[in-house]
């Protein structure tokens, strides 16, 4: 077999390890490495390789993001900031129809700005938004639909651990990617306040609810209470990075630093929850980043295989367009997404394209952007969408079915698609924040 | 498995699932140090105008006990990332060819961290022999060695929690086994 051969035959392999459940770092690596020594006919050249990877990749700097965001968002999330903007939210939002709705999406994502987790979100929100919805008889597919499709926003407002993670693979820097996610972020947003307006005036009966009379209210010091920690927070860590004054770690670390503080001001913090938070950073860290580790010995043998400028070269012989391009690569994260989690997707899918991206003269970044979106519809499809199934695990709710949350976050699971098709059409909303 | 080896098997696994909880809890404090360390390096450099010198370095140290202390804790607790929707679909109409395949899968990972730790050993040896160092020589330096020795270890402890969860898990396959046992020994 030729390398070329091999290489494609470990691609397909992986992905058929991983659909039958095996550890993905440990589908990446394994294959890589059984690839490389085959192409090579060297085994010593495989564990060197190997060796490099291990050791090598996880001492970037760059990535101690992961931990410091990560810890930042779990502290946010166990002092129960998610719930505090919800409730301010609901205030703004309750003389309208499917207003909870727009409320959680809102919350969502301002909540967004200081987590970098759908799944974060996808929890928090279920168990705060959800029950309200179904009290004020709102359609259970709604309720469930609209907290899966607002969850996804953790993932492309900044911080997040997906924007980290590309700039990693695709060697970006991480305030670049954290900039060129602000806007697409806030676009999907819009666009889901305004399909649940349209649907609250097109067809009530999907969204059904009626009009909150008993919404407490708020004084003003409570709202300012509520609002202006998380505010100055999102200010640190998104106009220190803008600003250039903060490193993506150190805004990271800075992050952390204040939420706790605020955690403590306000009296939401003890000693186990903050045992916790840190027990779970390093947990998800370990995770995340052996998974990147894998992957690095994955790109390598790809490259060593000569994939990606067969696919180039694949490409320009057929003179596929831009379109046709990324048509395919759309499709072909869809697929993914339907069983995958969106790191591996990303993982697994950019060292193949990104190669095929550069010399069309298109912006990494963009493209980086594209991938997170596109990746992450994956998290509200069947049958494997992850955040769908949180919220049905965290409810715990026998009147909602899985089925249930999945008929619901499909028309935001459209809309997204939607948003992607825009996002990818005009490069300029990824890039105008980028200095 | 053989009878005789049972208990002095258990107490083993035993061991190294408390090496890996221990790991874990060094690895969480590596998280507290990050942070402390990077503030601290914030504020000293934006104040006091006098950065702390090697935190690039401790930063980079640290990520690696981070990652590596915390790795076994995470096979333990099973939370290695995987898609397992195909095998609890399995699960439910094959119980024992998913009990198989979950088998194959961590043999599988058993035989990629053996690889890892097989990687690491040498170069850990070079690196004592050698105590070569990173960082800049007069500003702030740290050997290799404790990271490669780091790795190698928390690739072997892996190995062990995987061969563990080949053997260990089989609830429904040991009846069986041990109905057969009785069987023969009838």
């Amino acid at each position: 077999m030729s390398p070329f051969e091999i290489g494609a035959a470990s691609v397909v392999a992986i992905v058929l390890l991983i659909y039958l459940g095996v550890y993905i770092p440990v589908a990446l690596g394994m294959v890589s490495f059984v690839a490389i020594w085959l192409m090579r006919d060297n085994f010593d050249l495989a564990v060197n390789l190997l060796k490099i990877a291990m050791s090598d990749s996880v001492m970037v700097y760059a990535f101690a993001t992961v931990p410091l965001f990560t810890f930042m968002g779990l502290i946010v999330s166990k002092a129960g900031m998610g719930r505090d903007i919800y409730e301010v939210m609901n205030l703004a939002f309750r003389k309208i129809t499917g207003g909870i709705g727009m409320a959680t999406v809102g919350a969502n994502a301002i909540f967004a700005a200081v987590t970098g987790s759908s799944i974060a979100s996808a929890s928090v929100f279920s168990t705060v938004a959800v029950p309200q919805m179904l009290r004020y008889d709102y359609n259970p597919r709604f309720a469930v639909g609209v907290v899966a499709g607002s969850s996804v926003l953790g993932m492309i407002i900044p911080p997040s651990a997906m924007l980290i993670i590309y700039s990693f693979v695709a060697e970006q820097s991480v305030g670049d990617m954290f900039l060129a996610g602000v806007i697409p972020g806030l676009l999907l947003a819009l666009a889901y306040l305004a399909t649940i307006w349209f649907a609250g005036r097109f067809t009530p009966a999907f969204v059904g609810g009626r009009s909150i009379d008993d919404v407490p209210s708020l004084s003003a010091y409570e709202i300012a209470e509520r609002t202006i920690p998380l505010m100055l927070l999102i200010m640190l860590v998104l106009g220190g990075i803008y600003t250039g004054w903060l490193t993506p770690v150190e805004a990271g670390a800075a992050g952390a630093f204040f939420g706790l503080v605020i955690s403590l001001l306000r009296r939401r913090m003890t000693l186990a929850t903050f045992w916790e938070a840190l027990l779970e950073t390093g947990h998800i860290t370990a995770a995340i980043l052996f998974l990147i580790t894998a992957a690095s010995i994955y790109s390598r043998m790809l490259g060593l295989a000569g994939v990606p400028n067969a696919l180039s070269d694949w490409i320009a012989m057929n003179q596929f367009s831009f379109v046709t391009v990324m048509v395919i690569y759309v499709v072909l994260m869809l697929f993914l997404g339907t069983l995958l989690d969106t790191a591996s997707i990303i993982l697994i899918v950019v060292p193949l394209f990104l190669p095929l991206v550069e010399p069309l003269g298109l912006s990494p970044v963009w493209f980086g952007i594209v991938t997170v979106v596109g990746a992450e519809i994956g998290l509200l499809t069947p049958p494997l969408g992850i955040s769908c199934f949180v919220i049905k695990s965290t409810l715990n709710d026998p009147r909602i079915s899985l089925k249930d949350v999945f008929l619901g976050a499909l028309p935001f699971a459209f809309v997204m698609l939607l948003v992607l098709i825009v996002l990818i059409r005009y490069p300029i909303l990824s890039l105008a924040l980028l200095n | 498995m053989n009878n005789a080896l049972a208990p002095i098997w258990r107490s083993f696994q035993a061991v190294a699932e408390r090496v890996s909880m221990g790991a874990n809890a060094i690895g969480t404090l590596c998280v507290l140090a990050l942070v402390v360390i990077v503030n601290y390096d914030v504020v000293a450099r934006g104040v006091f105008n006098n950065p702390f010198m090697g935190a690039v370095e401790v930063v980079q140290f640290s990520l690696v006990f981070i990652v590596f202390l915390q790795l076994p804790d995470v096979v333990r607790v099973g939370r290695l990332t995987r898609s397992d929707g195909f095998l609890i679909l399995m699960g439910k109409r094959m119980p024992v060819l998913a009990l198989w395949l979950q088998r194959f899968i961590d043999t599988l990972a058993a035989i990629f961290m053996s690889l890892v730790a097989y990687a690491l050993w040498p170069e850990f040896i070079k690196m004592w022999k050698t105590q070569d160092f990173f960082g800049v020589p007069g500003v702030f330096t740290a050997p290799y060695w404790p990271i490669k020795l780091i790795i190698c270890l928390s690739a072997a402890l892996c190995v062990l929690l995987f061969v563990g969860k080949v053997i260990g898990k089989a609830p429904v396959d040991h009846a069986e086994l041990n109905s057969l046992d009785e069987l023969d020994n009838a």
